[in-house]
């Protein structure tokens, strides 16, 4: 009797399944719990030092490379990196090889730099998409300009005082790529390594495995990976963003995953063994 | 932007959201609109990024104002690809694929062979030329990759066959496998969550008064759709049962 009760608990449509997650995940958004994100993983600390100890003035090249499709977890790390390279004074230069990525770029810069009183062409400065990113990649290290003549505006981007004193890679502090394709392999191959210049990345939760043997190796200086990466940084900058009210929902989605496979075991091994 | 546009935006981003969602319930024309609009308005997107990203700024622009000729040779190499679907003159696409094939191989073997082959197998030798300065922890942690590294790489070699010392090794080397699988795949599940989220936050957004409701309103409509659509579909249901009973 019990066995058939709770055979019928196999045959539950699934379409409730997707509802109870629909509300795990819904329910946080309008009423906010606060769970703590207590731990800050090592490569994440490692990244946030990094950017941490740059001299003030000193020139960032990030590399924002995604699309909306991967927004919600790496548009809260791009947020939250660009402020902490803000908050040290840091020179911005931001490029893209995802032609997706200019709206998300567009959309981070009308709020960021205002916050900091960050003036386009003084303190930051974005480039267009280029497309065949590994021929750009390799033509910037001889010269910078040969590729980027112009910014996103058309201005002529040898005047701009951002760009003062960047020919190539030996004049920047740090290259961030922020991306949800496989274009870090790529910055860390054709730049990072060959010639040795700084490079921290920031990755989809999916991707973030597949980048222990460059951090081992110190090819990559930090990592950040999905939302949970990005609500590491933004508590470490003390500085709660998207990243971090995600927390809430995905500790409450993850509950309900454990629970879910849990009680699916139990009740099979109830109608195995009982 | 302005204010029009931006309502306009959440309405249709909230509404393709929605269509899209509610395939999770059952199909219905609304998801096909949502799907179909998806591959069109991309390919749309697509065409215009590649002509003003890519052939004005590339080969218009230099040929017709600066007239820099070098453009030609990249810009005649890439038309020749084009050919491939003309078939009597198909074989001169050979070109640009020899051209790329050899740029390429060129710009990725070196590359490839330094960052993920012998800076890997100097990464997981290294620390264990460092002991002295290593605390127990990381010494075993290092003795641990470097064993894994082994394992695997025995399970991946196939010239020998497995058996006796060779599968217990290789055996081994699926463990380390798994567990990397595993980690990929809790990973996956988190990432999916967080794409899950970044949707419903926008609904939430959308769902504010400056927007007129619209995740509220295009919900609310769906589910009279439904409500309706399987009303009617009982009635049709019990006609053509009577009709097969008549």
């Amino acid at each position: 009797m019990l066995k058939e009760k709770l055979q019928k608990f196999f045959k539950l449509d699934r379409r409730w399944i997707f509802l109870l997650l629909a509300i795990v995940l819904f329910a946080p958004i309008i009423k906010p719990i606060g769970l703590p994100n207590k731990t800050i993983s090592r490569d994440v600390q490692n990244a946030y030092t990094y950017m941490d100890t740059l001299a003030p003035g000193s020139f960032v090249l990030f590399s924002l490379d995604y699309d909306p499709s991967t927004r919600p977890e790496l548009q809260p790390q791009a947020i939250a990196m660009i402020r902490h390279a803000f908050q040290k004074n840091l020179r911005v230069g931001v490029v893209t090889y995802i032609a997706g990525a200019t709206g998300l770029i567009q959309q981070a810069f009308e709020k960021v730099p205002k916050e900091y009183n960050k003036v386009y062409g003084k303190d930051y400065v974005i480039f267009p998409y280029m497309a065949n990113a590994v021929a750009v990649l390799t033509q910037m290290s001889s010269d910078f300009y040969g590729i980027y003549d112009k910014d996103q505006d058309g201005t002529d981007a040898r005047t701009l005082p951002v760009m003062q004193g960047i020919k190539n890679y030996k004049n920047m502090a740090l290259v961030v790529n922020i991306t949800g394709t496989s274009m870090l392999d790529i910055w860390v191959a054709y730049v990072g390594d060959k010639y040795k210049v700084p490079v921290i990345g920031g990755v989809t939760a999916i991707s973030q495995p597949g980048y222990g043997p460059y951090l081992q190796t110190g090819q990559l200086k930090g990592l950040i990976g999905g939302m949970k990466g990005a609500a590491e940084y933004e508590s470490l900058i003390k500085q709660p963003g998207k990243g971090t009210s995600g927390i809430d929902s995905l500790n409450l989605a993850h509950l309900l995953v454990l629970a879910l496979i849990l009680t699916s075991n139990i009740i099979l091994l109830i109608i195995k063994y009982l | 932007m302005s204010e029009t546009w931006m309502i306009a935006g959440a309405w249709i981003a909230a509404g393709l959201t929605i269509f899209l969602f509610s395939f999770l319930y059952k199909d219905n024309p609304f998801f096909k609109i949502a799907e179909h609009l998806y591959l069109g308005a991309g390919m749309g997107w697509w065409f215009q990024v590649y002509v003003y990203n890519i052939l004005g700024p590339k080969v218009w622009t230099p040929l017709v104002v600066n007239h820099d000729w070098m453009v030609l040779i990249p810009a005649v190499l890439g038309i020749s690809l084009v050919t491939q679907f003309i078939p009597k003159i198909s074989w001169i696409s050979r070109y640009g694929f020899t051209f790329l094939m050899g740029y390429g191989s060129g710009l990725a073997i070196p590359a490839s062979l330094s960052t993920d082959f012998i800076n890997q197998i100097g990464g997981t030798i290294k620390p264990l030329s460092m002991m002295a300065s290593m605390t127990p922890f990381a010494i075993f942690n290092s003795l641990l990759i470097a064993f894994g590294v082994v394992c695997v790489l025995f399970y991946f070699f196939f010239s020998v066959e497995h058996k006796g010392h060779v599968k217990t090794v290789s055996n081994i080397g699926i463990y380390f496998l798994m567990i990397y699988f595993g980690a990929a795949f809790g990973n996956t599940v988190m990432a999916r969550f967080s794409l899950l989220y970044g949707r419903f936050d926008d609904l939430y957004t959308f769902s504010d008064k400056h927007y007129f409701y619209a995740s509220q309103l295009i919900m609310l409509a769906m589910v009279v759709y439904f409500l309706v659509h399987n009303f009617m579909g009982k009635d049709k249901k019990e006609v053509t049962e009577d009709e097969a009973a008549g």
